[in-house]
């Protein structure tokens, strides 16, 4: 065992002895009203536990329901979409049935979320260092200028360039790296015991991303905090998800240990994913499956059955059960890849 | 500092700016058919009384020079002579436009508080009452003439009611008008203490007031509530409502952003009513610029008009210029 992983095994290690999870998202059902027609369900029962200090990774293509689970989990699903059961336990609450003065005390205090294309997402006309500033002192209940000193501080936190400076600097007038660490700042500067990534670093060129990325582990971890970490690539998963789920349209497809799930994966389109960002050309032969831009609504069955290149008949008719195959290693699949 | 850079900038522009109108105002009521020498000397006048007269005015002269000798006048600070006042333009427009800005500025005031504030309340919740009720009055401020709303006003609040001044100018007859100071009768008489004065004047904008400004308010709200619907719907309002931004302050930010879109709105009707009132002065005999500037176009009374355009253009350019240093100040990436 390298250093890396005994680095990991060892800030991992307090995670397992909590009992109950910090949050315990339960058959969460999300609907988009589609024009007459009954409902679609984008996100179709989503079970899914953090415990406190874990990182927990979520994977999927563009459309599997990523950021509508990250916004659904704060109680703002996009766009017009409604969430149509589950529940979410938090810190002992069900949060998904506070009144809304409740939640909002909750969101950016205790679970936070870091979003993508931050240029966009920061108020054009407001200084950074007040955006980031007016988190504390609408959630700490500080003055202004003890918020100012907070945000100060966290920009150094951050590690932005000349931190003074930004503070009074407008988001055009950063580079996307800088606008990603301040919204960093934004979501670490109250301490939240949840923090979401939505995809955080999709944008940014790779060397940058590897900083941001390190750099919020970093301040994840100092702070205790747990964190979903949602993302296209399953390959940056590897380098600090204690576990990982695989979201596949609107379903966790498999869920399992990193280890797990990179030398074991159980579900073929978990594979099909590794594959994809395998060097071997065998390999990627043999799982990429060409037919990948149709996609059609199973109603009964599996998800995955169309383009799966080991469906059965049964796998159209029949949901597989999220069926644990290994210790903590899930996969909604009925005929799951055996290893060894 | 670099506010006054920008300033300065804008300034450079305005003297072309204001050639150019006054050429093309000038081109435009030249072409207006009508002599003003006939329509002076009535129709009993003789050819040779009319052409003596067409001389002494100029109007023999070929269009340019009309146009150079209006110019130089212009330069010496005289619009020339109205024939039907038969007093200098510029005491009649110091006298009648005061009236006109004063009317269409607390009439816009009206409007903006009613349409940003209905505008504001209809986005932030767009299924609600308030935003129906948004939409039906948009749709029949636009469609209300204003004299005919000023009508109706009037019968109620004037013949039925018996709470409102008779319609018929800006003071009761037997209040003395104070000194002019500003032109601005509730100012001149707060200035000069007359509280019974200001009462009256006060009293006499109620309903031209109420009128303008109800009817104007359907566009303020109309873009209000799009751009606030717009703006709440974007990015960073979101990002707001993840993060636990308080709704109001969402709201407050998000107005902030669509600000731009509204001052322009209003400035365009603040310029566009100086004219645009004239139907509304003259139900309520307001005696304003607007009112003077259509007799002239009846009568062929050319300096009236030219006069008014111009007053109007700088006055527009004034309210332009001060719009875009509001965008200055609103904008950092305008500033930067």
């Amino acid at each position: 065992m390298d250093a890396v992983e005994t680095m990991n095994k060892a800030r991992s290690a307090p995670a397992d002895t909590g009992k109950t999870p910090l949050i315990d998202i339960r058959n969460l059902r999300v609907t988009f009203p589609s024009g007459g027609a009954a409902p679609k369900t984008v996100l179709k029962g989503i079970d899914l536990a953090v415990k406190s200090g874990e990182i927990v990774g979520l994977v999927g293509e563009s459309g599997a329901g990523k950021t509508t689970l990250a916004r659904s989990i704060l109680g703002v699903p996009p766009g017009p979409g409604r969430i149509a059961g589950g529940e979410v336990h938090f810190e002992g609450r069900q949060i998904l049935s506070l009144s809304e003065a409740e939640f909002r005390r909750l969101r950016g205090r205790r679970l936070s979320v870091v979003v993508p294309n931050p240029r966009a997402e920061l108020n054009p006309l407001l200084r950074t260092g007040d955006q980031i500033a007016s988190m504390a002192k609408i959630h700490l209940g500080v003055n202004g200028k003890e918020a100012r000193r907070l945000a100060l501080q966290m920009l150094r936190d951050v590690q932005i360039p000349d931190p003074e400076r930004r503070m009074d600097a407008y988001p055009h007038e950063l580079s996307g790296g800088m606008a990603q660490r301040v919204v960093i700042a934004m979501a670490l500067i109250c301490n939240p015991a949840f923090v979401i990534s939505d995809d955080a670093t999709s944008g940014l060129d790779v060397t940058v991303q590897a900083q941001i990325l390190a750099l919020l582990t970093k301040l994840v971890a100092e702070q205790g905090s747990a964190m979903l970490f949602i993302t296209r690539d399953v390959g940056i998963t590897a380098h600090f998800c204690d576990r990982i789920a695989v979201l596949f349209s609107g379903e966790i497809v498999e869920l399992a240990p990193r280890e797990a799930l990179f030398l074991e994966p159980a579900h073929p389109y978990t594979l099909m994913l590794l594959a994809s960002f395998s060097h071997s050309p065998r390999l990627r032969d043999s799982w990429s499956v060409p037919d990948t831009s149709r996609r059609r609504e199973l109603a009964a069955g599996c998800q995955y059955a169309d383009r799966c290149p080991i469906a059965q008949p049964v796998c159209r008719e029949r949901r597989p059960p999220f069926a644990e195959n290994g210790p903590g290693h899930f996969a909604r699949c009925h005929f799951p890849v055996r290893h060894g | 500092m670099r506010i006054l850079a920008y300033l300065a900038k804008r300034l450079v522009f305005v003297i072309p700016q204001l050639l150019g109108i006054v050429l093309v105002s000038f081109l435009l009521v030249k072409s207006i058919p009508g002599d003003p020498a006939v329509l002076m000397l009535g129709p009993t006048a003789t050819k040779e009384a009319i052409a003596a007269l067409r001389q002494q005015l100029g109007l023999d002269q070929p269009l340019y020079i009309q146009f150079l000798i209006y110019v130089r006048n212009l330069m010496h600070g005289d619009l020339g002579t109205s024939w039907q006042t038969t007093r200098p333009v510029l005491d009649d427009l110091y006298q009648r436009f005061p009236a006109t800005i004063e009317l269409v500025t607390f009439s816009l005031l009206l409007a903006i508080i009613v349409g940003v504030t209905l505008g504001v309340l209809a986005a932030r919740n767009p299924r609600g009452w308030i935003a129906r009720v948004s939409d039906i009055y948009g749709l029949s401020a636009g469609a209300l003439p204003d004299f005919w709303f000023a009508l109706v006003l009037i019968f109620v609040f004037y013949t039925v009611l018996g709470w409102a001044p008779a319609p018929l100018g800006r003071l009761d007859v037997t209040i003395i008008p104070p000194s002019p100071m500003t032109g601005a009768l509730t100012i001149d008489t707060l200035l000069a203490g007359d509280w019974q004065g200001f009462h009256s004047a006060c009293a006499h904008l109620v309903l031209p007031v109420l009128t303008l400004g109800l009817v104007n308010a359907g566009p303020i709200l109309k873009m209000t509530q799009s751009t606030m619907e717009k703006m709440l719907e974007s990015d960073f309002s979101r990002y707001e409502v993840l993060c636990g931004v308080p709704q109001n302050l969402v709201v407050r930010h998000a107005l902030r952003n669509a600000l731009p879109s509204v001052v322009t709105i209003i400035s365009v009707l603040y310029g566009f009513l100086i004219g645009g009132a004239v139907l509304v002065e003259i139900v309520f005999a307001w005696g304003g610029a607007g009112q003077y500037a259509v007799q002239g176009v009846l009568n062929a009374d050319i300096y009236p008009v030219l006069g008014f355009v111009l007053f109007s253009a700088i006055f527009s350019l004034v309210v332009y210029i001060v719009v875009d240093l509001i965008y200055f100040l609103l904008d950092p990436r305008i500033s930067n």
